[in-house]
């Protein structure tokens, strides 16, 4: 819990954002990530991919913040994308069948490939 | 030295007493100073050898009369002397007085002569004494100085001994303020103490009302299934915390039961209402679903209707068993995004190795996080001689001394090297690894082992070798297996 929680937006493409998460997701710092997410779904950017090249530490709080946000995009239509997921993460997500409804890819630009290939622009 | 004072010739003394109801108050004043029976105290031994120096007398002192006796506060120039009794004639008339008592030549004073002070081997022939007088008129005791030769003082002397009466008047009222202080932060500090043992109180009934609440959240005892042992172990991080790990095992009618066991996302008051939703769901659903998806599509449904629960969600293994015909039950178990169970038996061949294989359907989603949440099942035979242990993911996530987590590897080769394919041992083991860990397991963790015997209670021999794990896939007739919805 030394670490912060960083959140950068590093991208926008219409209905997609791309929020870079860096440090320790916990019960501390998990409702900040939730927050952001939120917003930019709200912002008009439904499709999130969230490149968690940058996380050290995720606990049940920040597996907690994923499913919400999930829920979130998909209620507004949209969805969620993981990038670059830690290990353990990438095994919860296994184990409780979430992997099949949260897509994850090595890296945020294979993501972005296949969400374009996979999600039509509205026209 | 002008002014010369001698004793008063119209002063009766002899004949004063002290009134009853001024006596009383008068001595409710000296225990207000709490100064009776005390130890010495400097600052009234420099008042007795002040007095003492200032009158050129070889006896000075600074007493205290009580009820029945003068007791000596200070004493300079007498040894060993506590406590006279309280004769007429010199402080025990001077008590009665707020003037100075100044008598030159006790010999000659009517109440002095008989005095034992006189009369005794100190033989006093000078005596004065001022009374030390509160701010509300009580006389505690006197300042006195005593000579064993007649004398005349001043009166600027007798003024001189009245002040040194105010200074230990002076004295004892500081002493007493010091005093009130002490009392009030001793029970300042008792009231403290008080609240502390009272928050400690409150604290253990939490406690204990917890430790009550989490009970009833778990069966109090396994039932009794005809030819399956149960075992089972369940084990907080913290007595305070009502977990929200749960697991029961109950009749279905006809020959059949169930049996679930899970973990709810969370901890503290709203996971145990989520604990007890899912268990009063479980055992409902399981008497309207043969299908155990069925039961967790329930499950799914009852808990994102709740709308005081929210969020919330579980994992889950809820399992059905059915006698099956050449012996054993036939284990159907659905997961919702659980942790694998573990089917336990003997290895083939006779080295008595064992095989500890992780019961894993694909698909199985968390419990009431998601609409349409998928769930997946698997059918197998648990014949005799088998064992099944399920668990919760406190058990995976113990850490090991190198700070890695156990994991379901951990777990399984822990059990393939040292367990037998028996509830009792199962558990056993299991908890074995875990308190042997420098750790411990760091959250809740339950455990729920079911075995069928070698032997049935009848005697007759089980086909203990024929034993094997069917069905894994939804093209084997021997059971329905591996559905997947």
């Amino acid at each position: 819990m030394t670490d912060h929680l960083t959140l950068t937006t590093t991208h926008t493409d219409g209905p997609l954002a791309v929020l870079d998460v860096g440090g320790e997701i916990d019960i501390q710092t998990a409702p900040a990530l939730r927050e952001e997410a939120l917003a930019l779904i709200a912002q008009g950017h439904p499709h999130l991919i969230l490149d968690l090249t940058g996380v050290t530490f995720c606990d049940s709080s920040g597996f907690n913040a994923l499913i919400g946000i999930m829920r979130c995009a998909t209620a507004a239509h949209g969805s969620l994308t993981l990038a670059a997921v830690p290990d353990r993460l990438l095994r919860m997500l296994d184990l409780t069948g979430l992997s099949a409804i949260m897509p994850s890819y090595p890296n945020t630009e294979t993501a972005m490939n296949s969400h374009s290939a996979s999600t039509p622009e509205p026209a | 030295m002008s002014g010369l004072s001698a004793a008063s010739p119209d002063g009766p003394r002899l004949s004063q007493v002290p009134l009853a109801g001024a006596e009383a108050a008068r001595m409710a004043a000296v225990r207000r100073y709490d100064i009776l029976d005390t130890p010495p105290d400097g600052a009234f031994d420099r008042v007795a050898a002040m007095a003492a120096r200032l009158f050129d007398v070889p006896v000075a002192s600074v007493t205290i009369v009580d009820a029945d006796r003068i007791w000596f506060k200070a004493i300079h120039g007498l040894d060993g002397v506590a406590q006279i009794g309280r004769d007429p004639g010199l402080c025990g008339s001077a008590i009665l007085r707020d003037d100075t008592l100044v008598i030159p030549d006790t010999l000659s004073d009517p109440a002095a002569c008989a005095n034992p002070l006189v009369t005794g081997p100190l033989g006093v022939r000078f005596y004065a004494g001022a009374p030390i007088i509160t701010s509300d008129g009580h006389r505690l005791g006197t300042v006195n100085v005593l000579d064993t030769k007649p004398r005349l003082i001043t009166e600027a002397d007798t003024e001189t001994l009245a002040d040194l009466a105010a200074m230990v008047l002076d004295a004892l009222e500081l002493r007493l303020s010091g005093l009130r202080l002490l009392r009030a932060e001793q029970e300042r500090r008792k009231v403290e103490e008080a609240a502390r043992e009272q928050a400690e109180r409150d604290t253990e009934a939490i406690t204990a009302f917890a430790t009550t609440l989490q009970r009833t959240l778990l069966p109090p005892a396994l039932p009794t299934v005809p030819g399956l042992e149960l075992a089972c172990h369940y084990q907080t991080d913290s007595p305070r915390d009502v977990g929200g790990d749960f697991y029961d095992v109950f009749p279905l009618g006809g020959q059949r039961w169930a049996f679930f066991l899970g973990d709810v996302c969370g901890k503290g008051a709203e996971a145990a209402a989520v604990t007890s939703l899912t268990r009063y769901t479980l055992r409902e659903a399981a008497q309207h679903h043969e299908n155990p998806t069925e039961v967790l599509n329930a499950l799914n449904s009852a808990l994102l209707l709740d709308p005081s629960i929210g969020s919330r969600y579980c994992t889950c293994v809820f399992g059905t068993l059915q006698p099956a015909p050449g012996g054993g039950f036939t284990v159907t178990l659905a997961m919702g995004g659980h942790p694998p169970a573990f089917h336990v038996q003997h290895a083939e061949g006779d080295d008595g190795g064992l095989s500890v294989e992780g019961v894993r359907p694909r698909g199985g989603m968390l419990v009431g996080a998601l609409e349409g949440a998928r769930f997946a099942s698997h059918t197998f035979h648990l014949a005799p001689g088998h064992g099944l242990l399920l668990y919760t993911d406190g058990l995976t996530e113990a850490r090991l001394p190198d700070g890695t987590m156990l994991g379901e590897e951990g777990v399984a080769a822990f059990l393939t090297a040292r367990t037998a394919p028996d509830a009792g041992r199962l558990i056993e083991d299991t908890i074995a690894l875990i308190t042997g860990l420098p750790a411990g397991p760091g959250d809740d963790v339950a455990l729920l082992a079911l075995s069928v015997p070698l032997m049935p209670p009848d005697g007759q021999p089980a086909t203990a070798s024929m034993t094997r794990t069917l069905a894994t896939t939804p093209a084997d007739d021997t059971a329905r297996a591996g559905q997947e919805h």
